[in-house]
């Protein structure tokens, strides 16, 4: 596809790269990704699960990756978090200055710039770290692959106590000096266990652009319990695509906060390729002022016996808008499927636009699937009952928005990740924080 | 006190509408300070109409009559602006509210109250101690204290609840809407209880209730019968038993 984009996208790559040297198996991911990314190009407005995304910014974005602006202090980052290791990457690079790295041997975190073959799969597992198989709804990851010059790969080990990681991706730079590309590359060997932080944050108040990419492997019996925040400054355009695969009684815990940046689009690809996977994938969005929030999450059950948990609560205020298309394909292999799904969002504003969309394609029989999806105001009889004890309308509207997104938040199990998540969505609905008492 | 002569409510002619058909016809009623009324009478009589009414739930239009509360015009207020006035409305069928703390509800409350009294915030030790007494007189368990409103709870609870929280707000016109419907012998002991608790001369209560059991804990000082949007009869207690014994037929009858 020969579009005006693709021609940009392709001569900043050949800018960007042909002086660096040859840098072995990276080198030849990120031509293999530029070359795919040419043929198919960019998703469109006109592409089916890129209608409520906002590709706009796109026509303006500079695809380079970013160089090094100001200097990131640890002032700058948000509080670390009790027993987790922190690695921190400024505009993608890793920053060692900024980390505290790993003590445990059941897990190795590489920086792929400083090892670049790291982080592939070993022979006999098939690869997932390559995105140049991917879907038509996966491209910004041929984007990622195409231009990233480091990530974290991670690889974690069987151990009787689950590993504690966080992974801080700091946007410094501003879209008009070039684009940030966090990667992550993470895989669990058999019965191995983490619990994974990845957030993204701002230093500064920089329009930058972000572009993400993520693949997962939770192998046999693997759990992985994985907190995504989304915390960009107000101006921030991000792109983030997640690939999964979910393997035989593995289970993978997915929880997506996403409550900053300008414009943000999601997209979740989880496969679960073993017998009896088990996946929760959990959504929060907030939108406000004139945020776009989108995530398309695409669950796919290849193997039999496989649940799925997929909840989605937004908010959309203001003249935001919060999108949600969750879709849930049971193939012809995956029998006793169990699949559910929650989408529920809330306009809160004359202005506001939502769109909540469940999708579910069987080709087996033997199945249990439901869904359920609203979309609409807070429930009267809940605010009527919160009046009719006397607090103001405004108290008890705020508070239910806040119960709204606590129902998916309360089931955080990082204490200090729950506060902290809990901080910022107080402050973002405007409500002082309505914890339990202790008793 | 002048409180005996100025009911503390009083309803003069009532005509209610929901979605343009009549529910309440022309309710007169006072209710004076001390005193517990029982409201009976079959259902659709408007019984749980007049309750919401009261308590200012949105979807009623008024079509004539007033009601007036401590000497003031009830309707021009709003729902919150009652509850913080000393009207409150223990539900017939309680919301659950997940993600709303129960004890930070009690809380938010009590203080939209003080609040409107001039009064400063309650301790926080202080209030728990309160809600812990309070707790083990309507036998709630301690789990209550950490779980969202009425989440989870069964129909008993619930109502238990209601009255738990009628207890902690002290309110000066409590208005309870079929509380005893659902409960079992015990759990409606404990409702009476809670609900005697609270009698006082300078407060009143106004039951809804389709059968006259609670009434043998709950000793009503009258007992009004609504038929089909208007009081039919009025007696005291033994009205409820010669309703029990007769049946509705024999108001109903009696009022066509």
């Amino acid at each position: 596809m020969g579009t005006p984009l693709t021609a940009r996208i392709l001569e900043e790559h050949a800018n960007t790269f042909r002086a660096l040297p040859p840098a072995g198996a990276m080198e030849a991911r990120r031509r293999t990704a530029i070359e795919a990314l040419t043929a198919s190009g960019l998703p469109t407005s006109r592409d089916e699960n890129w209608k409520y995304a906002n590709l706009r910014p796109l026509e303006r974005l500079r695809f380079i990756p970013a160089p090094a602006a100001q200097p990131v202090t640890a002032t700058d980052l948000p509080a670390a978090i009790p027993g987790f290791a922190r690695y921190v990457f400024v505009d993608g690079a890793f920053a060692p200055a900024l980390s505290a790295a790993l003590n445990a041997t059941a897990a190795a975190v590489t920086a792929l710039a400083a090892a670049p073959d790291a982080g592939r799969a070993p022979a006999g597992v098939p690869a997932q770290t390559s995105a140049a198989g991917a879907s038509a709804d996966e491209r910004f990851a041929l984007l990622n692959e195409a231009f990233a010059t480091d990530g974290a790969a991670i690889r974690v080990a069987a151990h009787h106590e689950p590993v504690r990681l966080e992974l801080l991706f700091v946007a410094s730079a501003d879209a008009l000096a070039g684009a940030s590309y966090p990667r992550v590359e993470l895989q669990l060997d058999s019965q191995a266990q983490l619990l994974l932080i990845e957030r993204h944050v701002s230093a500064g108040p920089h329009a930058s652009f972000v572009n993400s990419a993520v693949t997962v492997d939770v192998g046999f019996g693997a759990r992985l319990h994985h907190y995504r925040l989304q915390e960009l400054a107000p101006g921030a355009i991000v792109f983030d695509t997640l690939c999964a695969v979910v393997g035989r009684d593995a289970c993978y815990r997915l929880y997506g906060i996403s409550t900053g940046a300008q414009s943000a689009r999601s997209t979740l690809a989880v496969r679960l390729a073993g017998e009896r996977a088990d996946l929760t994938l959990a959504v929060v969005a907030l939108g406000d002022r004139q945020q776009v929030q989108d995530t398309y999450a695409r669950v796919e059950h290849a193997a039999p016996r496989a649940r799925t948990e997929q909840v989605f609560r937004g908010i959309s205020a203001g003249r935001a808008r919060v999108a949600f298309n969750g879709k849930i394909v049971v193939g012809k292999d995956a029998p006793g499927t169990d699949s559910r799904q929650s989408l529920r969002g809330l306009l809160a504003g004359p202005q506001a636009e939502l769109d909540v969309r469940p999708q579910l394609e069987i080709y087996t029989d033997e199945v249990r699937c439901s869904h359920g999806a609203t979309a609409g105001k807070l429930d009267e009889n809940m605010l009527f009952y919160l009046l009719s004890r006397g607090l103001e309308p405004e108290v008890a509207q705020r508070l239910l928005k806040w119960a709204f997104l606590e129902d998916v938040v309360a089931k955080i199990e990082v204490a200090e990740l729950r506060r902290q998540i809990e901080e910022r969505l107080a402050l973002q609905v405007h409500e002082p924080l309505a914890r339990a008492e202790s008793a | 006190m002048t409180a005996s002569r100025t009911p503390l409510l009083a309803i003069n002619d009532l005509h209610v509408t929901v979605e343009g058909k009549q529910i309440l016809n022309g309710l007169t009623l006072q209710v004076g300070a001390g005193e517990v009324h029982a409201i009976m009478g079959p259902n659709g009589s408007g019984k749980s109409t007049l309750a919401h009414v009261l308590a200012g739930r949105p979807g009623y239009e008024i079509t004539a009559g007033t009601v007036s509360y401590e000497g003031r015009d009830l309707l021009a207020l709003a729902p919150e602006e009652r509850a913080r006035q000393g009207v409150f409305l223990g539900f017939q069928y309680p919301v659950e509210i997940p993600g709303v703390n129960n004890v930070y509800l009690l809380k938010a409350a009590v203080n939209a109250v003080r609040k409107q009294r001039g009064l400063p915030e309650v301790d926080a030790f202080e209030f728990l101690g309160l809600v812990r007494e309070k707790m083990r007189l309507m036998h709630i368990e301690d789990s209550f204290l950490s779980r969202g409103v009425n989440e989870g709870f069964s129909g008993g609870e619930k109502k238990r609840n209601e009255v738990l929280q009628m207890l902690v707000l002290e309110p000066r016109l409590a208005i309870l809407d079929e509380t005893d419907s659902g409960l079992d012998i015990d759990a409606l002991k404990v409702v009476a209880a809670g609900v005697n608790s609270l009698r006082s001369p300078e407060r009143a209560c106004v039951l809804v209730t389709h059968y006259q059991r609670l009434l043998e804990y709950v000793v009503p000082d009258i007992v009004h019968v609504l038929v089909r949007g208007r009081i039919a009869k009025r007696g005291d207690r033994t009205l409820a038993l010669e309703l029990e014994r007769r049946g509705y037929d024999w108001v109903t009858g009696e009022a066509a």
